[in-house]
């Protein structure tokens, strides 16, 4: 029992050293600053990329805590339909990521795909919208930019009613894109989510260039958001004998599955080729897809070129169609070789014929899918307004917004939804500040440097205290706080499984992979709470309080430790004023 | 329980053994293997202690003396240049009064570039506060480990255990590891005499003006002058306990010795050898292996070599311009008493170079013809071609 007096005798050991009990409080180090730590939140490399300018950072920091209410919001407040952009996205977010220069980039697509479809399995509806202001917009076409549009004007307060030409809504959502991309539920039930909130489609209404003028009785401005409906055509002899590529594949979204069998041409190199192809693929048919420069230059997506060329399915490069001819039981497609020309046009590189070399290719069918161009009569070159995604014209006296693939470059689900978001914003600042201010607000809201703008600055929201403009580089992230962890690879059904059926491919993140994978995300830019600045200040003058984090200048030196430290760039150093 | 083991894992066991709860080193050879055995201990939780990782010795010392502060025990390990680094902090965690222990594997410093044996690194810092105790085995690396930390909590000073370069901590020799129940007993848990207490804040370490500092340095000597007793004690449990014991100096054949060689560390071994055949020749020769250099322990050797004609100090080690730092400590240390005997001085077995024992029998035969010690060291063991070579080709004055 005497063991601890045995061992701890009384210590009679000299011991004196210096110490006080006096704090350090009367110790005022704040005069020995001459520059100041600010905390200034700033734009992330993968949110300059969206064409939506979604607050990513946010949106990792809050999935990977599993608050996913607030994450959806996040997304939300930018996009009306994370599910679908979680699915149809080209992400050129994770191609922006500043992790790819430590290992590889955060999986921001399936992430956001995650948060969206848990908004549906729990019925999350978004904000509380405003009171209605009283005005009134008429929107032609329920494809991606006419539903955006119409989410933002209610988010805003206006009142909305589409016209839609089919029988149901999402335009080129549920007539271009395959459902083993976009399943119809995923769609249809994000779409049904605006329904709720009081957004009136009318279906089976065509609308024409000269009845625009008669909606300014009700309306009190209209976007025209009817996408690009006409297929191009090939302006080849034979070309009747070709099936269209885009009607093809809005018969099959409907069930209607034509009967194509034995060997198919697919003529064209842009997404349209591949999804007939790969649809082809799934009918049990072999396609071919015929492309007249090489793949390096074809307009799809490479991840959805490669999962073409995954599926087994063939790619003929430089080769033209130039005649189509029935034959006994098959079509003959004579193909001029082409090669590439020492002309390149702005960075692309051109392609020319081959002199007279040509092959022919005999097939059971020719599918037509270069493209789409928009219906002649909304062909306008005069505007009153002009801006990246949107185009504005008076038509007696009624403002006119041309949308979507009216007036984008980039034909992309998320580019369309962006114009949607930025022609509503240019009608409000329209309406309340007049022409003059829509430049300048514009630029208030800019996202980065690109662009997108943000929804959330515009309704002066916490990303208004941000430095918008200023994006972080992987330099300004202290990558000592990261340790390599590679990405979390997406779980895909086997083949067997969806080679035979409309079935999805990617089954996405489990919610343990998403977790896992959001918790990669440096949060460029933006306070995570990690503490980090407060942990290593030297005279703890960084204080949390009443859920803030706020420096006291009386103390704080100007060391500057704090921002040599944050690991995501969320600080600035300032002279003294 | 015996096991092979390699001098380094001798000093990485104690430590495990002794449940240091923080350890920080930066890793540098010799001193390497002794750190990366202990950071595995931590990594698979073999120890529930936390390995700090720096990027330098010089935060290595701080990040223990930090952790001392908070009350903890704690470990770092270093040699040469690394422990050369620490110096500022050295002075620092003696004058805390911070019981941290460290391995010190003895390695030359550069140029031209060393990594083997040589006592320079060591002794560089003898005035810094920090007790000193030299090894020759694995089992008194795995025993003087265990006692330091007894020792340094108990008098509230740092202490160094010193083993030679690759002669001990990269050879493997059986050493019996102690259970952890006889070693809890030997050193139970840390009951600091400094802590910081976040219930009664406190700062330490604070400006001491004239009127002050002076008192501190007293209380550090005071604290140094109780070592000897302390560690006595110690050693006397200790060997209660685990039935092995070493002293501040081991003295062999020294009862009648009137020529008594004096060394710390391996070469110890071989000087005992040496003995053996002098002894044979008939000359009545001892030797004393210096285990404690600070405190020095000038009342054990005074005791041993009161017989003693003639004492043969080992150094390998130079303060240049003034010789081997055994032999000047050994004169400081026997000029006070009576009929102290005669020092001779030599200097061998610089940056790893062999001592033999035919080199010790080199010492004793100068050192008997001899009248008076010379007034410099006396160099064994140099390659008179290399002396000769002198390969820095200067311009001439022409």
């Amino acid at each position: 029992m005497n063991q601890s007096i045995q061992t701890q005798p009384p210590n009679n050991v000299s011991l004196l050293i210096s110490q006080s009990r006096t704090n350090t409080l009367g110790n005022k180090t704040g005069t020995w600053r001459f520059v100041r730590p600010k905390y200034q939140e700033k734009t992330a490399p993968c949110s300059n990329a969206c064409p939506l300018g979604i607050d990513v950072a946010m949106v990792e920091m809050f999935a990977s805590r599993k608050n996913y209410q607030n994450a959806l919001h996040t997304i939300l407040m930018e996009n009306p339909f994370p599910a679908i952009c979680g699915r149809v996205c080209f992400h050129p977010c994770e191609s922006a990521c500043n992790r790819q220069f430590l290992d590889q980039s955060v999986g921001i697509h399936q992430i956001e795909r995650f948060v969206g479809d848990w908004g549906l399995s729990n019925q999350q509806s978004p904000i509380q919208y405003p009171e209605l202001n009283g005005a009134k917009i008429g929107i032609i076409g329920a494809g991606p930019a006419g539903l955006s549009a119409a989410y933002f004007a209610r988010r805003l307060g206006y009142q909305c009613d589409i016209f839609e030409k089919t029988n149901q809504p999402g335009g080129l959502l549920i007539s271009g894109i395959p459902s083993y991309r976009l399943p119809d539920r995923i769609l249809m039930n994000e779409i049904q989510r605006l329904n709720d909130d009081g957004i009136q489609i009318k279906y089976n209404q065509s609308i024409s260039m000269d009845k625009l003028a008669t909606f300014k009785q009700d309306y009190d401005a209209l976007f025209l958001c009817c996408g690009d409906t006409r297929s191009i055509t090939l302006k080849i002899p034979g070309e009747n004998l070709a099936i269209d590529g885009l009607n093809l594949l809005r018969q099959i979204r409907s069930h209607e599955m034509p009967s194509i069998e034995g060997t198919v041409a697919v003529i064209g190199g842009g997404n349209t080729a591949i999804d007939v192809a790969r649809s082809l693929l799934r009918m049990g048919a072999n396609p071919i897809i015929i492309y007249r420069r090489t793949r390096k230059e074809m307009p799809a997506h490479p991840h959805e070129i490669d999962a073409a060329l995954d599926e087994g399915i063939t790619l003929k490069e430089c080769l033209s169609p130039i005649h189509i001819q029935d034959e006994t039981n098959c079509l003959c497609v004579t193909l001029q070789v082409m090669k590439a020309s020492e002309i390149s046009n702005e960075g692309r590189q051109s392609y020319i014929p081959d002199g007279n070399r040509r092959e022919k290719l005999q097939v059971n069918h020719v599918i037509s899918a270069i493209g789409a161009e928009m219906d002649m009569m909304w062909r306008n070159d005069q505007w009153d307004i002009s801006l990246s995604h949107c185009r504005m014209k008076q038509i007696s006296g009624l403002s006119v917004f041309w949308c979507g693939d009216l007036t984008i470059s980039d034909k992309t689900v998320t580019h369309a939804l962006a114009s949607g978001k930025q022609a509503v914003i240019a009608l409000d600042v329209l309406r309340k500040h007049g022409n003059d201010e829509i430049h300048k607000t514009f630029h208030q809201c800019k996202v980065g440097n690109g662009q997108a703008i943000s929804f959330d600055i515009y309704a002066q929201g916490k990303r208004k205290q941000r430095n918008n403009n200023e994006i972080v580089s992987f330099e300004k992230i202290n990558a000592a706080y990261f340790p390599n962890i590679p990405a979390v690879q997406v779980n895909k059904q086997s083949q067997e499984a969806y080679l035979n059926s409309f079935e999805e491919v990617i089954s996405g993140f489990d919610e343990k992979q998403m977790i896992g994978e959001a918790s990669r995300c440096f949060n460029c830019g933006i306070c995570n709470d990690c503490d980090t600045c407060r942990i290593f200040c030297p005279e703890m003058a960084i204080q949390w309080d009443q859920n803030n984090r706020h420096i006291l200048m009386d103390y704080c030196k100007g060391c500057g430790i704090c921002i040599a430290e944050c690991p995501r760039d969320a600080m600035n150093l300032e002279v003294e004023p | 329980m015996k096991e092979v083991l390699e001098g380094s894992h001798a000093v990485s066991e104690a430590v495990r053994l002794a449940r240091v709860k923080v350890i920080s080193a930066y890793p540098i050879t010799p001193q390497t293997h002794i750190v990366e055995a202990l950071s595995e201990y931590c990594a698979n939780d073999s120890m529930d202690a936390r390995f700090i990782c720096v990027e330098s010795e010089h935060s290595a010392m701080a990040s223990c003396i930090g952790a001392a502060s908070a009350g903890v025990r704690t470990f770092t390990a270093s040699s040469s240049h690394g422990l050369a680094l620490m110096h500022e902090l050295l002075h620092w965690a003696a004058g805390a009064r911070l019981p941290i222990v460290m391995a010190e594997v003895n390695r030359a410093l550069g140029p031209g570039w060393n990594i083997w044996m040589d006592q320079s690194d060591s002794l560089s810092q003898r005035d810094t506060g920090w007790i000193q105790l030299y090894c020759e085995t694995g089992q008194e690396v795995l025993d003087t480990t265990l006692q330091a930390y007894r020792l340094a909590e108990r008098v509230n000073l740092p202490v160094m255990v010193v083993l030679d370069a690759f002669f001990l901590s990269h050879t493997y020799e059986p050493v019996d590891i102690p259970d952890q129940t006889s070693v809890d007993k030997f050193l139970p848990t840390y009951c600091p005499r400094i802590s910081l207490d976040q219930e009664n804040p406190n700062a330490i370490g604070q400006m001491a003006p004239p009127a002050y500092y002076m008192e501190m340095r007293h209380s550090i000597q005071m604290a140094m002058q109780s070592v000897l007793d302390e560690f006595e004690d110690i050693e006397r449990e200790f060997h209660h306990i685990f039935d092995r014991t070493y002293g501040p100096i081991t003295p062999f054949a020294c009862d009648d010795a009137e020529y008594v060689f004096l060394m710390a560390g391996t070469s110890a071994s071989t000087c005992r050898q040496a003995i053996t055949t002098l002894r044979d020749r008939g000359h009545k020769a001892g030797v004393i292996k210096l285990k404690m250099f600070r405190p020095f322990p000038t009342r054990y050797i005074r005791k041993c070599l009161t017989q003693t004609k003639k004492v043969i100090v080992l150094d390998r080690n130079c303060s240049f311009g003034a010789g081997g730092i055994f032999a000047q400590e050994l004169r400081s240390a026997m000029y006070a008493s009576d009929n102290h005997p005669q020092i001779y001085s030599f200097i061998s077995g610089l940056g790893g170079r062999d001592v033999t024992v035919d080199h010790f029998i080199e010492m004793f035969d100068h050192t008997e013809k001899a009248n008076h010690p010379e007034n410099e060291s006396v160099w064994i063991g140099l390659n008179p071609e290399q002396l000769n070579c002198d390969n820095v080709k200067g311009k001439k004055n022409e």
